[in-house]
């Protein structure tokens, strides 16, 4: 393409949307409120899964070692986990160790543990606490070094894991969903505008095709046109996610200090990097829908 | 230049528009064609602009089978034809200069070049003066002034014009003619279907009078006869 007629192309576009100022402005505005309740999705489903995330991190299994086992079980149990692909770290605590964490644990009322510390009168066990590299797999891990010789029993929080999953997982499928859906409205309003662009401009591409220009010359400004238009569709609800976005988290930061959201300057870049291509190419999608359904040239 | 044999144009089974039409048009040529409403003059200005094809025999244009141009070459075939409307076809939205300029910006013409060319062609056809115009603002007749500049303007080697008078008074309707005319003089094939007995009279060029789909008559400076 030419640089003149890109030049052309441009004017011409925008040209149409100055001149269609209400249809222009109603198109790009449910343009944006298609991007913002997307955008808005996106912020909430990137919250909840780096939350997910958060909680996942702290989800470890907690391998006891069976009383009755003998150095030979405990040396093989030890190598089997340490030799484990899908484990990121084995950590051996001694039942000292667990005793001295859950006299923490209890503060003021440690005292109620006396006569439980030495070592033979120690109620606790020894313990391997394991990690999996794929948080998903702690379940099916679980069971299957459950089977170790010399393991008393596994534990893994069931009941939190699983479901905490599960939600994640719906969470992500809704969100799939409704992206889908309203992206398919966007396109289709900016196919309407495009169409009466086109049907307003019946004459103009009449003439055009009289004299002499090319189909591709007729097309681009409307091309064009859905692009913009999708363009400042993206543009409005990035700014606004942005800034109300930045409100929520200094909001959060001062009064629920134990939840930290994600920093606004990435959200904002992460919001900005898939609502403004999203948006140019919801236009052009668009456009090129009417101009190769209205556009007989 | 045009060379048409044996052409028929049927619209579905029923519809005959045209039967077993032969022209040859040479360079430099003025024709008018001529024939009551009906009688299928725009249809045969339509084949040579290649906006419809013809349900059987041949056109050739500028030594080229029309049925071998290419969609894609279509646009390229039609820049050495201009057109000429009844209804005039300007762009009320913009200035008499920018309707002229209009047929060489789409066609990729640099702003240069239409700030030369358009001056010009506004100078030939006598509406200098009327440049930053709107089309409202003008009478018919220099409605009809633009309207030629703007088919001119890419100096197109042929004028295809169709009822240009149509819509105009006599006197007027003179003066559009002489302008063809001149315009036929420096050179470009004109060919103007038209039903303004009086004019096609006047002038005594050739004249091709089609009726019912048929060519009837061709004569070098000839006269608008009618079969009834
Ligand atoms: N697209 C079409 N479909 C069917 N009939 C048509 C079509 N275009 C023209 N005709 C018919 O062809 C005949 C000639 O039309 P036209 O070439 O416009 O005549 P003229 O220009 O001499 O008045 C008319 O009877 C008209 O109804
Ligand atoms: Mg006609």
């Amino acid at each position: 393409m030419h640089i003149r007629s890109l030049f052309y192309f441009l004017g011409e576009a925008l040209k149409s949307v100055v001149r269609h100022g209400w249809m222009s402005i109603a198109s790009i505005a449910v343009v944006a409120i298609t991007l913002l309740i997307l955008g808005c999705f996106m912020v909430l489903n990137y919250n909840v899964t780096s939350l997910a995330e958060d909680i996942k991190e702290q989800v470890q299994i907690v391998v006891y070692v069976d009383k009755n086992a003998g150095e030979e079980a405990r040396d093989e149990l030890q190598s089997k986990l340490v030799a484990h692909p899908e484990l990121e770290e084995v950590r051996f605590v001694t039942k000292e160790e667990a005793m001295e964490r859950l006299k923490k644990q209890m503060g003021d009322r440690a005292y109620l543990l006396d006569g439980y510390t030495e070592d033979d009168d120690n109620p606790l066990r020894d313990s391997y606490e394991i990690r999996t590299k794929i948080p998903e797999n702690i379940p099916q891990v679980a069971e299957e070094v459950g089977k170790y010789p010399g393991v008393g029993y596994v534990d893994y929080g069931k009941g939190i894991v699983e479901p905490l999953f599960q939600f994640t997982g719906v969470v992500r499928w809704i969100g799939m969903f409704f992206m889908v859906g309203m992206a398919v409205t966007a396109i289709f309003l900016i196919a309407h505008t495009i169409r009466l662009t086109v049907y307003i401009r019946r004459r103009e591409i009449q003439i055009m095709k009289y004299v002499g220009a090319t189909d591709w010359f007729i097309r681009w400004p409307f091309i064009f046109e859905g692009l913009i238009l999708g363009l400042f569709g993206a543009i409005l609800p990035v700014i606004l996610i942005q800034c109300s976005y930045q409100a929520a988290a200094e909001w959060t930061q001062e009064n629920i200090y134990f939840v930290s959201l994600i920093s606004p300057q990435l959200i904002g870049t992460e919001v900005a990097q898939l609502l403004v291509p999203l948006g140019v190419v919801l236009g052009i999608l668009g456009s090129t829908l009417s101009v190769r359904k209205f556009l007989k040239v | 230049m045009i060379e048409m044999h044996h052409i028929y144009k049927n619209y579905g089974n029923d519809v005959v528009v045209l039967k077993d039409l032969n022209l040859v048009i040479d360079r430099g040529e003025f024709i008018f064609i001529v024939g009551s409403s009906g009688a299928g003059k725009s249809t045969l200005l339509k084949l040579l602009l290649r906006e419809i094809i013809p349900t059987r025999g041949s056109i050739k244009i500028f030594g080229r089978d029309i049925m071998r141009i290419k969609r894609r070459q279509i646009p390229f075939f039609r820049r050495n034809i201009g057109m000429v409307f009844q209804d005039f076809r300007l762009l009320s939205d913009r200035d008499v200069f920018e309707n002229v300029a209009f047929a060489l910006r789409v066609t990729g013409v640099p702003a240069k070049e239409i700030r030369k060319r358009v001056p010009l062609s506004l100078e030939l056809v006598g509406i200098k003066d009327k440049a930053s115009k709107r089309p409202d603002e003008l009478s018919g007749g220099e409605q009809q002034r633009v309207c030629v500049a703007r088919a001119i303007v890419n100096r197109p080697a042929v004028i295809i014009a169709d009822e240009p008078t149509g819509n105009l008074d006599p006197n007027t309707s003179m003066g559009i003619m002489n302008l063809f005319q001149e315009i036929n003089v420096r050179g470009t094939t004109v060919i103007i279907a038209t039903h303004a007995k009086e004019l096609v009279n006047h002038f005594q060029k050739r004249v091709v009078v089609l009726e019912g789909g048929r060519l009837i008559s061709d004569q070098e400076r000839g006269v608008y006869i009618n079969a009834h």
